[in-house]
């Protein structure tokens, strides 16, 4: 079954600032790299508005002609498929003149569903099969999360997953180092979930941010992964910024108290503290079957941190796996 | 070559953006190692090099042969060509003026002991000194500066490496009749072409039609496009015409970029038809330039060797 990994690349690394990676010619040039990187997948970020063209089913129509005008321009480039969507939720919706939805809002659940729906509705023309999700906001942002909290959120997401899964996507619940769940929560939540429709996406470079070791995560949580982002982290929020007011602009990009001017990087990148290669070998023996995608999330020269990673995934990640699926085989 | 007619080298030119600014591979050896990985990810099977690098080879990596075993280890098959890159002084090294040619063979001997501990296929010159210097461009001039090539491939053939010719657009031949002019003054059997596409289409010559001509004394290609076609005085504008050319600020693009002016499906086809089997080089340099990005253009022309070019042939 691990034939059944396959390996795409995160876009967002190539979209800085809001008015950058607007125009076709750029979106062909990191296509075309991703591709020959050895990639199969690109992975798309959530976006609102004409600058955002990327960003959901209605801008990709707007600048394709059609959700399959862009997988045709995608399959131009000698991708295979768009793999996966990430969307956060708190993320506003021009289209829709919606501001930010809360999985803890019971009001907010219809439209949550239905913003779910449209972007799962896009993925299967695409050939992707994922939807990662920010599941809760950011810990310093609201209240701890008690058992009626984790039970609305829960219901949320089983309903977000129920509507993803009549498009035959997973949905992913992606903790970042930011979360609200990050310490003890995950648990909490995950076992409230329907492992039918709601599984984990495991992001290296974010859990280690955390102060938590992805092995670990694989280790208790193998059977509910549907999704994984290789990236590497840099620095460990080991003072937990992460619980301070509004983290994501003052910790994850200002840095915090001590500066941190990148926390995340390609696999592989200098200082970086995941093991890639251990992590490979327990999701191998895991059972994992499904998409890695691999990803800078930020990076002064994004075509640069394609190719290393791609060396990377070439010459030692995939030839690791064909290796152990012979051994199991053996 | 097995049942691959074609493999795909890549010329070293190459910037980086380190902390003080833009470096080159050759800075450490940590850059070295990332500029033969990003090569290697995107499926070139070896690299061509400058010969004024083999004072860093043998500075920082103890000469060609421990260099190149640092390009195997990063999965790249080893280093087929370099290129010559003199400083063409009309006073010491001009192939025209035949009372400098002993010290230009001399280079030559010497340069050719050094690489001996390796095996190249071709070391590659602009056998003109810059357009400038050599004009009005003669006969007997382009006679002078046959009779030298001649003499300096019979040097390299003795160390097993072709002498082969890459024209700039800026040096002293460059048009269609003295590239046949000089052709016709030169031995086979020492003196190749080596066919660089944009150069070519930079001077207005028809590469494919030039390959065409000389297909049987072609050793090798730099793949590399072109938006513009030289004007006026481009090709001699004093004191350069490479980067200073009021007309054009970038002269040289990757293969695969918009408004390329080489029909490269053309050309592959010519490879093709003409039955040659070896190595294309690629290369795109001074691709930082204007905001370029040289990891970009490097994905950017091995994408469209293999989504392209290798549907022609390979």
């Amino acid at each position: 079954m691990n034939g059944g990994i396959r390996w795409g690349y995160a876009i967002n690394q190539w979209k800085p600032q809001f008015d950058d990676f607007v125009r076709r010619e750029q979106h062909e040039r990191a296509l075309k790299t991703i591709s020959i990187a050895g990639f199969e997948g690109v992975e798309l970020t959530y976006g609102t508005g004409r600058w955002e063209p990327l960003g959901n089913p209605q801008q990709l129509a707007a600048n394709f002609g059609s959700v399959t005008g862009f997988g045709e321009f995608v399959r131009g480039c000698a991708l295979d498929a768009v793999s996966s969507w990430y969307w956060d939720p708190a993320e506003r919706s021009m289209e829709h003149l919606t501001g930010p939805l809360s999985p803890m809002a019971e009001d907010d659940l219809p439209a949550m569903v239905e913003r779910a729906r449209e972007l799962a509705g896009a993925l299967p023309e695409l050939g992707g099969s994922v939807l990662v999700v920010r599941p809760v906001p950011g810990a310093g942002d609201v209240e701890p999360l008690g058992d009626d909290a984790l039970g609305r959120v829960a219901a949320c997401w089983d309903a977000v997953g129920r509507a993803t899964a009549e498009h035959g996507v997973r949905t992913a619940l992606h903790v970042d180092f930011l979360s609200a769940l990050r310490r003890d929560h995950v648990p909490a939540l995950l076992d409230r979930t329907d492992p039918a429709v709601v599984g984990l996406a495991l992001d290296t470079g974010e859990l280690t941010a955390g102060g938590i070791d992805p092995l670990t995560v694989i280790s208790a949580y193998g059977d509910r992964i549907a999704h994984v982002q290789f990236k590497d982290a840099l620095a460990v929020d080991e003072a937990e910024e992460y619980l301070q007011p509004h983290a994501h602009w003052t910790v994850r990009v200002r840095g915090g108290a001590r500066e941190i001017p990148r926390w995340f990087a390609e696999p592989g990148a200098d200082g970086g503290l995941v093991d890639f290669p251990a992590v490979t070998r327990a999701l191998v023996e895991a059972g994992y079957s499904g998409w890695i995608v691999v990803e800078s999330d930020q990076s002064p020269h994004p075509a640069a941190s394609a190719l290393l990673a791609g060396y990377l995934v070439q010459r030692e990640l995939r030839p690791l796996i064909e290796t152990e699926k012979e051994a199991a085989d053996a | 070559m097995n049942q691959q007619n074609i493999k795909w080298s890549y010329m070293d030119h190459w910037r980086s953006n380190g902390p003080s600014g833009p470096v080159d591979q050759w800075h450490s050896h940590k850059t070295m190692s990332a500029f033969l990985k990003q090569i290697k990810a995107t499926g070139f099977d070896a690299i061509d090099t400058f010969d004024f690098r083999i004072w860093q080879m043998y500075g920082d990596y103890g000469g060609p042969a421990k260099y190149q075993e640092m390009v195997q280890d990063n999965g790249l098959e080893r280093i087929v060509n370099t290129f010559h890159a003199a400083d063409y002084d009309v006073r010491n090294y001009a192939p025209h003026i035949p009372a400098t040619h002993e010290y230009i063979l001399e280079d030559f001997r010497v340069t050719m002991g050094r690489w001996s501990e390796i095996q190249l296929d071709n070391i590659i010159v602009m056998p003109a000194t810059l357009y400038y210097d050599m004009e009005p461009v003669t006969e007997d001039k382009l006679k002078y500066t046959a009779e030298c090539w001649n003499k300096v491939g019979e040097i390299t053939a003795g160390f097993g490496v072709k002498l082969t010719c890459h024209h700039e657009f800026f040096c002293g031949i460059q048009s269609e009749a003295d590239i046949e002019t000089f052709y016709s003054y030169t031995d086979p059997q020492y003196v190749s072409l080596f066919v660089d596409t944009a150069q070519h289409c930079i001077a207005g010559v028809d590469p494919v039609a030039l390959y065409n001509r000389h297909a049987h004394r072609v050793s090798g290609f730099h793949f590399k496009d072109t938006r513009n076609v030289a004007t006026g005085d481009d090709h001699r504008h004093r004191p350069d015409s490479e980067i200073m050319a009021p007309t054009t600020g970038k002269w040289f693009y990757e293969m695969g970029t918009d408004q390329g002016l080489v029909d490269f499906a053309a050309m592959m086809t010519a490879v093709r038809d003409n039955g040659y089997r070896g190595w294309i080089s690629v290369e795109h340099d001074k691709a930082n330039k204007e905001g370029g990005d040289y990891s970009e253009s490097t994905a950017i022309s091995r994408w469209y060797a293999k989504n392209v070019l290798e549907e022609i042939y390979r």
